[in-house]
């Protein structure tokens, strides 16, 4: 049921790639981005694709749960590409009928547009595949860090969101229980009426409103016994390193930016 | 009604690197009016099991026939066997959401499409099985209960739906003595005073060696033994083993064993070992 969503969308493995320090990844992937769209020739994607293509063989993530994760844009991709194909004119006229038209450039356009959202997306997705959720938020809020001089709580944020983070799984499964549990008193939430269907959640929403707000009593309470006071000198269990490991994927992505670069400015 | 398992295999995950198989090839069969306990660790394929029984989750191989009607057939009216067999969730608290005692307990009857007579006699009836008094409990608020109260408010909303099998996965777990002695009662009185088939998921060796007629103990994903309590318990030494325990008027008597006093094994109720000490004491005098 319920359970076969995957959340987080993590892969477990361990990796080159996943042991890599999340803050490197992140900034990574923003490079990759920019990369991307910088990006006006199709023979540029040669740099993007071949880094992706050695990003995913090294992280060893089955090519089927990254197309698995791929499946809710497909929509999107499908219409950004018959968009582009009517939308976009010049060139030779290959196909007519009545004032639709798709033209050579608009083939182009087309499948490179296709092209930079689908590296796009498996690029971003490389990341929360390859790095545990908590590894994640710890990333973000170092690189966050500087940003507290200008009053940005960013300890405060990550901690919110590692939490959200965390309870995500447990209130899955506590809905998912909670639906089990009203499933076998009889109750219905596939038929009838939209009214109706959304009266068949009651029986599910307040049982989950009342378990969320106990937890959140639980964990503030189990927090502030332990003297939690938030990032004022605050040190970590697991301290993020950079070590060797990162310098080399590190020089590996600059290389990919400088080659695109470097081939836009010859052009 | 009497419930035959065969072959019944369950996988979660399928197919990715996390999958787990719950349970492995797990044939048994459960007869009418009997009174069966599934005891086994965490993670040993016991929630599982039960909710197949329903037909909340779907066998990935075997079949569940429940009366001669396999539910993982199309034909089956699964709304008519969720009735038919009656599932209590561990912590079933947690699944309680209307203003009143009354109104919650009556979802399950409101969902068959009873009359509010009808409904309202349901209510009366689960109520007074589960020893909540109808007049002082009906009109209050589910959640100003106390959690032993709560529980049997949840067991009796499943009670309403008059089932003919009903399954209670751990109904005691978290309970203080009181309230687990009244939940054990409860049981043990519905199933004498009906002839619902009753199949109760605990831990609790004790409860299981005075009221199951027949026990099954579930171990990763498979069935480990089966038969009635005093020939499970027997095999004490197995089932220490696999980290599960036996009664302690067992474990006292074989102690006394062990010390060369010489008793009958078929004792598994404190009573009877009471019984049987006294019989030897009075024997020595």
């Amino acid at each position: 049921m319920i359970r076969d969503i995957t959340l987080g969308q993590y892969y477990p493995g361990d990796s080159f790639i996943h042991r890599l320090d999340p803050r490197l990844k992140i900034i990574a992937v923003l490079v990759f981005i920019v990369a991307l769209f910088i990006t006006s020739e199709f023979y540029g994607f040669i740099f993007t694709a071949v880094y992706l293509a050695v990003v995913i063989i090294i992280s060893k993530v089955p090519p089927r749960f990254i197309l698995r994760g791929m499946k809710p844009v497909l929509l999107i991709l499908i219409c950004t590409f018959i968009i582009n194909i009517f939308v976009i004119k010049g060139g030779d006229v290959i196909f007519k009928l009545g004032f639709l038209s798709i033209e050579q450039n608009g083939i182009k356009m087309a499948v490179f547009l296709v092209t930079r959202l689908v590296m796009l997306i498996i690029g971003s997705s490389m990341l929360t595949f390859t790095t545990k959720p908590m590894m994640l938020t710890d990333g973000l809020e170092s690189l966050m860090n500087p940003l507290k001089k200008v009053g940005v709580p960013s300890h405060e944020l990550a901690m919110m969101m590692s939490i959200a983070l965390r309870f995500i799984p447990t209130l899955l499964e506590e809905t998912d229980k909670i639906m089990k549990a009203q499933l076998a008193r009889g109750a219905d939430f596939e038929t009838g009426s939209i009214v109706k269907r959304a009266k068949g959640l009651i029986p599910i929403l307040i049982p989950l409103f009342i378990s969320a707000f106990r937890r959140a009593d639980e964990l503030a309470m189990a927090m502030e016994a332990r003297c939690y006071r938030g990032g004022e000198n605050r040190t970590r269990m697991n301290a993020l390193k950079f070590s060797i490991r990162d310098l080399v994927a590190g020089a590996v992505t600059v290389l990919m930016a400088a080659g695109i670069v470097i081939t836009k400015i010859a052009m | 009604m009497s419930i035959n398992i065969e072959n019944l295999t369950h996988v979660y995950n399928r197919g990715l690197s996390y999958e787990t198989v719950a349970l492995n090839n797990v044939s048994f069969t459960i007869n009418d009016g009997e009174f069966v306990g599934i005891i086994g660790h965490t993670g040993s394929g016991k929630s599982t099991l039960i909710q197949h029984l329903n037909g909340i989750l779907k066998p990935d191989s075997g079949r569940v026939v429940i009366n001669g009607i396999d539910l993982g057939s199309k034909e089956t009216n699964m709304a008519e066997m969720r009735r038919k067999v009656g599932l209590v969730f561990q912590y079933p608290e947690y699944q309680l959401f209307e203003d009143t005692v009354a109104g919650d307990i009556a979802f399950g009857p409101g969902n068959l499409g009873l009359s509010p007579e009808e409904t309202e006699e349901r209510v009366r009836n689960a109520m007074r099985l589960v020893s909540l008094p109808y007049e002082s409990y009906a009109e209050r608020s589910p959640f100003d209960l106390s959690g032993g109260q709560k529980r049997r408010v949840a067991i009796a909303g499943v009670i309403a739906m008059n089932p003919e099998i009903l399954i209670l996965d751990e109904p005691t777990a978290g309970l203080d003595p009181r309230a687990h002695r009244e939940i054990v009662n409860m049981l043990t009185n519905l199933h004498k005073n009906s002839n619902i088939t009753i199949i109760l998921v605990s831990h609790n060796m004790e409860d299981m060696a005075e009221i199951a007629d027949r026990l099954i103990v579930m171990h990763k994903g498979e069935i480990f033994a089966q038969g009635a309590p005093e020939e499970v318990y027997y095999e004490r030494n197995r089932l220490l083993e696999i980290g599960l325990d036996v009664p302690q008027p067992m474990m006292f008597m074989s102690m006394l064993e062990k010390r060369g006093i010489d008793s009958h094994r078929s004792i598994l109720t404190i009573d009877e070992a009471a019984d049987e000490a006294e019989r030897i004491l009075r024997g020595k005098i």
